[in-house]
């Protein structure tokens, strides 16, 4: 043993570097270098299942989002159409209003005109009266005669019958 | 092609020439780590081992002093190397891979560096000069030693006359100041020690006083099993130690000869092929260790 080296205190120095360094290196590799290992490999768990969580978010935030523009979509074609509604009731009521006004119009005027008529006739019935009255004194002032008396009677039928018309 | 041709010749023209230029004489080699300091136990292995422990804590350090979340450089390096080992060991066996990791990892590490730093320049042929017969072990000694002629045509050797190292009187010989403690036997042997003992504890501690039962019981043919099994345990410890021991030792030696005979361009395929043998020692040492713990821990009983 002695030729080949072997020595029992060298061979424990050994076997103590060896306790020494075993320790050593535990503290100061191993054990840090598993601990960071353990964290990263529990923060990339995390960071995964994070990432999953926002992809569900996201899904449910974009299903939201299209359930929400679908329903703006709705309510503007509702409104839309509401509005057209309206547009055309307000429409019809304009125009019906516009026809009973025109309808009063027309019946004013037709009033009025009948009115007018009737006052013009009226005048004109005196004028011809007074006329007829005014032929009459003076034929009957000229000459009054049976004859005359006649046609006067029927002028004043003839009269009658205009004032009828 | 011709530059091919043309550098293959200039590195065998190098190879020849570096033969004639630096010529050896003889070259030793010894099996034992010498003593650095006389009349002490500290050898220039010890040395070596105590610098291999602080690059080590210096790597360790450097590496996970100030650990980030995002590894770059030596801890990127470290976070993968010790991934990789811990990874290697639970295919093994997961059983007992985390418990038995900061044993066999460092293990690996100071086996790898250990083999590493001895081929590193200046190991094993720096030191000091000591006269030969002041060295009382000189004769238990086992040498090697390769003779060559020496050319006298060529310039004024460095070498003082008779003498085979630079700066040394004739007849000294040298004390390296490293020396690779893998190929030192006590180092070995200390690490087998620990592998065989810490993979009997761990055995004896899962399966209590009854894992001895394997070795001595009286059942017919198992008993004899028993005793096989009993000096296969006991072949781990020289098996363990002058694997390591040999292959470190042997590819010094094989590089230390390669270079007597041909100083330049030829040692260095071989260079690299020690490069390879001393981690694959390494990687041997670590994996046998946990494979032993696999096959020890496991109970017996369990398959009858």
């Amino acid at each position: 043993m002695e030729a080949l080296g072997i020595n029992l205190p060298k061979l424990i120095y050994q076997i103590i570097n060896f306790g020494i360094m075993a320790y050593v290196l535990y503290r100061l590799l191993y054990k840090p270098v598993f601990t960071m290992l353990q964290e990263r490999a529990a923060r990339i768990e995390q960071s995964l299942k994070d990432a999953d969580q926002v992809k569900e978010q996201l899904a449910n935030a974009k299903r939201d989002y299209d359930a929400e523009i679908a329903k703006a979509r709705q309510e503007a074609a509702a409104i839309l159409m509401q509005a057209q509604e309206r547009v055309k009731a307000q429409e019809l009521e304009l125009i019906s209003q516009a026809q009973q006004e025109a309808e009063r119009i027309r019946s004013e005027a037709r009033a009025q005109a009948e009115q007018e008529r009737a006052l013009m006739f009226r005048d004109a019935q005196q004028q011809i009266a007074e006329m007829v009255t005014l032929t009459a004194e003076k034929v009957l002032q000229a000459e009054l005669k049976q004859s005359h008396s006649a046609l006067i009677e029927q002028s004043l039928v003839d009269l009658a019958k205009i004032r009828n018309n | 092609m011709a530059r091919n041709i043309g550098i293959a010749l200039a590195l065998l023209a190098l190879a020849v020439g570096s033969r004639i230029i630096y010529p050896m004489e003889s070259l030793a080699i010894e099996v034992r780590a010498d003593d650095l300091i006389p009349n002490t136990i500290f050898t220039n292995s010890m040395l070596v081992s105590l610098l291999v422990n602080l690059v080590l804590i210096g790597l360790a350090v450097v590496a996970a002093g100030n650990m980030q979340a995002v590894p770059r450089g030596w801890q990127n390096f470290m976070e993968w190397a010790i991934e990789g080992l811990y990874n290697l060991f639970k295919g093994i066996n997961a059983e007992y891979a985390q418990r038995a990791f900061p044993v066999i990892a460092t293990i690996f590490f100071l086996v790898i560096l250990s083999n590493w730093f001895g081929l590193l320049p200046g190991v094993g042929s720096i030191g000091i000069c000591h006269a030969a017969e002041h060295n009382e072990t000189s004769m238990s000694e086992i040498r090697l030693a390769v003779s060559a002629p020496v050319d006298n045509m060529l310039p004024p050797s460095p070498f003082a006359e008779g003498s085979k190292y630079i700066g040394c009187q004739a007849g000294e010989g040298i004390i390296p100041f490293f020396r690779a403690p893998s190929a030192d036997l006590n180092f070995t042997l200390a690490l087998a020690l620990i592998s065989v003992f810490y993979t009997l504890y761990l055995s004896i501690s899962k399966l209590g006083i009854g894992y001895f039962g394997k070795f001595f019981n009286l059942n017919g043919v198992m008993s004899f099993v028993g005793i096989l099994e009993f000096i296969s345990l006991l072949a781990r410890i020289p098996a363990f130690t002058f694997r390591l021991f040999g292959n470190i030792f042997a590819g010094e030696v094989l590089l230390i000869v390669m270079i007597f005979l041909v100083p330049m361009v030829v040692p260095l395929p071989f260079y690299f092929f020690e490069v390879f043998v001393g981690f694959i020692q390494a990687f041997v040492f670590a994996v046998l260790t946990m494979a032993f713990i696999a096959i020890e821990t496991q109970d017996h009983n369990e398959h009858h």
